[in-house]
């Protein structure tokens, strides 16, 4: 046997170290997965950069001519290629073997292009969209003057300007009387003849001369003109918008609040608590404060007609191509020109340089951050949606910082570490991981329509007086007997536990428990509470979703955050250090407030600042608790208290989708939407950077010098 | 007494720290093998292990001193386990005592025993009693706050306060409720000079209290222990964590503190011991073996334990 026993053979040692037993595979792994991460978030952040920032940017008017011989004017959105069939797909052979296709109008796949058009005038083509086939275009150009105007109502009209027109109603001619249909005059300030067009028209006063006085016509000459006259037709807008809002609306809010005053005696004298001669005087009071304020109301309505009526003689005409139709005042009066004071912006795209398109891009930014939403969200600002948003992660914050801390230190520091208190931190995590909308429900049943119903209206089931009176003798004695028990269950240091403290101290706990049933109770059938907004009643004031309850419903959902950083940070000062303390003679509150909580306070920071961006970020249970599409009246008013925190808001979370998915107009919010998230993430990091600086600030203190 | 405490230069660099309640594990007992192989009979030590009844040894100079704190009969239990068993000993006022033996001895819990820090962890319970200036430290109706400003402490790790050198100082007085500043100011001033760090730090009192070195910082601990009076300082292994220059001037600045306070002071170190102590106690397994003047321990003790001991022969 020349070989040896294959056992006995000294086992061969591989040459080189395995790859496995190397690591270099796993450093792989990692490195890959960590760059999968990457790509993703950077990728997410890129798109939305991207998107959310082109969508102020101008592109050309682009006009041509398509296959049915109709002109079409508008500006590029998208293209992509698609599917032809039957007809179309022969006719695109057909035409390029002739040769007789355009470059560029076929993908390399064969597919045909197409392109979207933004062509807007909605009042004349009722799709303010169109998608255009790149083959049939034909005639191709960009006119100079082609202008896209931003509209306050029925989104942009794509057009050639003409003229812009002064328009005077004068009483009608008699009947049969002859007046010159038209002719020309000369304006005051205006310099040279200009054509006047002269007609019968009926208006709700009856028959009146209408007479048209045409300032400047050609595309240039209207221009130039509506770039002189716009601002003062803004400044009028304005005026009126003001007048409408705010001297309007405190005239309204007067005549609610006297209402609501004389409606609180009514309900007083129902109780028998107000003499009928009050009655009679507040009837009157309120009476004579309603003449008054009709008689104010009266006047601000004459004083936004008159505006009104200068208003209503500034016109601009400017024309569609594809049937020649001037943009109308409104879609039921279409021989009516446009109000100049309906134009928010005119851009003549082709005309503009570099700097030209950065202004137009600027003042759309400076409109959407400052602005307020026009046209169910798809146009306009976001300012009142920016505010509500950072206001009610503020008040969040207010409400679940203190919260969460206060708890986390009784579960770190007072409360006994045993089996009951590992359940209660065992529970607190996994609320971390309840469903958002979960709480959404919560916070409707329970602070809008138990909690803001009570505030409204008072509790519903009462206990007869002196029941009442029984039960709040029942909860001092509970509360005496709690303390009483808890003071006598204070464990000896140094000493076993006796059988009787305990006993004291589980009884202290289940009377303290008692005591806050008790109150609870007090307070829900209290005979003496009839509520703070009854008279309002039947419509809610706090019953309905608000702020208020948003954001205690926002502070509910992220107290778990909160309470587990604190939690760790406090347990992550050293031991040392309260020792320290304590051999000072500090006490525990002295020791906590002045060693823990300092110390700790980097941690606590991180826990809000996790709160806030989770809080600023949800959407879910806001929908049911407060945030809606369009706030009619909004949180912050200028009238004390000037945050309304009854009221409902607008959330950017929520205006995204909104915006992105309830639109009527999707392509014309598309973009929008983008911007709005772009909009969201900046708030959002804005915040966190905040408060990380602040948190490194506090860090910095606690840097150890040497050793 | 002098004489030996300047004269000895520091040998040990640098000590483990060790923790204040270890497992009495395999070094206790390897301690005890080596000793066996030396042929001398070691009653004390053959009583512990077999947990019966003795005498520890200590030297009638000491029952004759004033005390300032005086432990009787005092045991204490973490648990179910005991960690010191029926202590007595007096601690002579106006002088430094030490604490020695080898780790998980009790030497720290008995420390910790006289200003109630072991109130901290739940289980422990306690039997005897611990009198400071005659009053007992373990009655029921003791303000544990007020025991404690009268006994000033040192960590073995420093731990001053992530705020000012000056905030570090007063903050005995501070929570005391003291506000006036020239007051605190004294103080700050009387401490930081007390522990020799006055003029290191003068002109920057309002700076963090980290941004010191270790040995300053724990001189900065020691004027903060010495900043509301106290009768006694405790001091728990302070030298343990510093390098040799900084325990040189620590131990220094123990002899100069002596002057003023009573100071009863752990150690791990015996040739600290022997330099900072006027007496000396040895401690083993939770009980008290021999307890005399520092001269007497080191240079001619009862016990041929304690002779084993501070020769380095065990422990």
């Amino acid at each position: 046997m020349t070989h040896a026993d294959p056992h006995n053979q000294p086992q061969k040692r591989p040459r080189r170290t395995p790859l496995a037993a190397r690591g270099e595979p796993m450093v792989w792994l990692t490195g890959a997965c960590l760059s999968v991460c990457l790509l993703m978030i950077a990728g997410l952040l890129a798109a939305v950069l991207v998107q959310g920032s082109v969508t102020f940017w101008q592109p050309r008017i682009h006009q041509f001519t398509v296959a049915d011989g109709s002109v079409v004017m508008g500006v590029p959105v998208r293209e992509e290629a698609y599917d032809a069939v039957g007809e179309e797909l022969a006719a695109i052979h057909a035409a390029r073997d002739a040769g007789a296709l355009p470059d560029g109008s076929l993908h390399a796949d064969g597919r045909p292009i197409r392109r979207l058009y933004r062509v807007g005038n909605r009042e004349v083509y009722g799709e303010p969209f169109r998608w255009v086939s790149l083959y049939t275009i034909q005639n191709f150009e960009t006119p100079a003057r082609a202008t896209l105007l931003e509209r306050r109502e029925w989104g942009v009209w794509v057009g050639m300007p003409q003229s812009v027109v002064r328009e005077d109603l004068r009483p009608a001619p008699a009947e049969g009387e002859a007046f010159e249909a038209e002719g020309f005059a000369t304006i005051e300030g205006e310099g040279g003849a200009r054509r006047v067009e002269r007609a019968v028209v009926q208006t709700p006063d009856g028959p009146r001369l209408r007479e048209r006085v045409f300032i400047a016509e050609g595309p240039d000459a209207a221009l130039s003109a509506l770039q002189r006259l716009l601002p003062q037709a803004l400044e009028r807008w304005r005026r009126i918008h003001h007048l409408n809002q705010a001297a309007i609306g405190e005239i309204n809010h007067e005549l609610e609040r006297e209402r609501l005053r004389h409606r609180e005696v009514e309900l007083r004298h129902a109780e028998g608590r107000v003499t009928d001669a009050a009655l009679g005087a507040s009837l009157a009071r309120r009476d004579a404060r309603l003449a008054e304020l009709r008689e104010e109301y009266r006047h601000v309505e004459a004083e936004v007609a008159e505006i009104d009526r200068e208003d209503a003689r500034w016109r601009f005409v400017i024309v569609e191509p594809t049937h020649g139709r001037f943009a109308p005042v409104r879609q039921t009066e279409p021989d009516e020109f446009m109000r100049l004071s309906q134009i928010v912006r005119a851009v003549p795209a082709n005309d503009l340089d570099l700097a030209g398109r950065l202004g137009v891009y600027f003042s759309r930014w400076g409109e959407f951050l400052g602005g307020q939403p026009r046209e169910a969200n798809t146009a306009g600002g976001v300012f009142p949606v920016i505010f509500c948003t950072v206001l009610l992660t503020i008040l969040l914050s207010i409400v679940v910082v203190p919260l969460g801390v206060i708890a986390a230190l009784y579960l770190r520091e007072y409360a006994k570490q045993g089996l009951i208190v590992s359940a209660v931190r065992v529970a607190v995590n996994n609320l971390a991981g309840v469903p958002s909308i979960v709480y959404g429900v919560f916070g409707l049943g329970f602070f809008c329509y138990t909690l803001g119903r009570y505030i409204d209206a008072g509790p519903t089931v009462v206990w007869p007086k002196s029941n009442w009176l029984l039960g709040v003798v029942g909860l001092l004695v509970l509360t005496a007997g709690a303390v009483v028990a808890g003071f006598l269950a204070r464990p000896v240091p140094g000493q076993p536990v006796a059988r009787r403290a305990r006993i004291l101290a589980w009884s202290g706990g289940l009377l303290w428990l008692g005591a806050v049933a008790l109150l609870v109770a007090l307070f829900a059938r209290s005979p003496f509470f009839h509520g703070f907004y009854r008279a309002r009643l039947p419509s809610p004031t706090f019953g309905a979703k608000g702020l208020l309850w948003s954001a205690l419903t926002l502070a509910l959902l992220t107290l778990p955050v909160v309470i587990v950083a604190t939690e760790e940070a406090i347990s992550a000062v050293p031991r040392t250090l309260r020792e320290g303390s304590y051999g000072c003679g500090a006490s525990k509150w002295q020791t906590i407030q002045r060693i823990v909580l300092p110390r700790a306070a980097p941690g606590i920071m991180t826990g809000a600042i996790l709160a806030m961006a989770r809080g600023a970020g949800e959407v879910a249970p806001l929908m049911l608790v407060g945030a809606v599409k369009l706030a009619p009246e909004l949180p912050f008013s200028s009238r004390f208290p000037f945050i309304h925190v009854e009221r409902s808001f607008m959330h950017l979370g929520f205006h995204i989708y909104d915006v992105g998915f309830q639109s009527p107009d999707s392509e014309a919010s598309r973009p929008l939407a983008w911007t709005t998230t772009l909009l969201l993430i900046v708030i959002i990091a804005v915040l966190n950077l905040t408060a990380i600086s602040l948190r490194a600030r506090l860090r910095r203190r606690f840097v150890t010098g040497a050793f | 007494m002098a004489v030996t405490r300047s004269t000895i230069k520091p040998m040990t660099t640098h000590s483990a720290p060790t923790p204040s309640v270890p497992p009495q594990g395999a070094s206790v007992e390897t301690g005890l093998e080596s000793l066996a192989a030396t042929g001398v009979q070691f009653t004390v030590i053959d009583a512990i292990r077999n947990n019966r009844p003795f005498t520890p040894a200590v030297h009638e100079t000491i029952l004759e001193q004033d005390a300032i704190v005086e432990v009787k009969d005092f045991s204490l239990h973490y648990g179910p386990s005991k960690a010191l068993h029926n202590i007595s000993m007096p601690v002579p006022r106006g002088k430094v005592t030490a604490l020695i033996g080898p780790s998980g001895c009790g030497k720290s819990t008995l420390l910790r025993s006289v200003n109630r820090l072991n109130d901290l962890i739940d289980s422990v319970r306690v039997t005897g009693e611990i009198l400071l200036e005659k009053s007992p430290v373990y009655a029921p109706n003791v303000d544990v706050i007020e025991l404690r400003k009268h006994t000033g402490m040192v960590f073995q790790k420093s731990n001053p306060f992530p705020m000012s050198i000056f905030e570090n100082v007063v903050y005995p007085l501070r929570i005391d409720g003291e506000k006036r500043k020239s007051v605190l100011k004294d103080a700050c001033e009387r401490a930081l000079r007390g522990s020799a760090l006055w003029e290191e730090v003068k002109d920057r009192l309002n700076e963090s209290g980290l941004s010191l070195s270790g040995g300053q910082q724990q001189r900065l601990c020691i004027a903060r222990a010495i900043a509301a009076e106290p009768e006694v300082l405790l001091m728990d292994e302070p030298c343990s964590a510093l390098d040799p220059i900084a325990t040189l001037r620590i131990e220094e600045l123990i002899n100069e503190i002596s002057k003023r306070f009573t100071v009863l002071i752990v150690t791990h170190n015996m040739q600290q011991a022997a330099r900072v102590s006027d007496y000396t106690a040895f401690m083993y397994l939770g009980r008290l073996v021999e307890y005399g003047p520092t001269a007497e321990i080191f240079q001619n003790p009862r016990l041929p334990e304690t002779e084993q001991y501070v020769t380095g022969r065990f422990g």
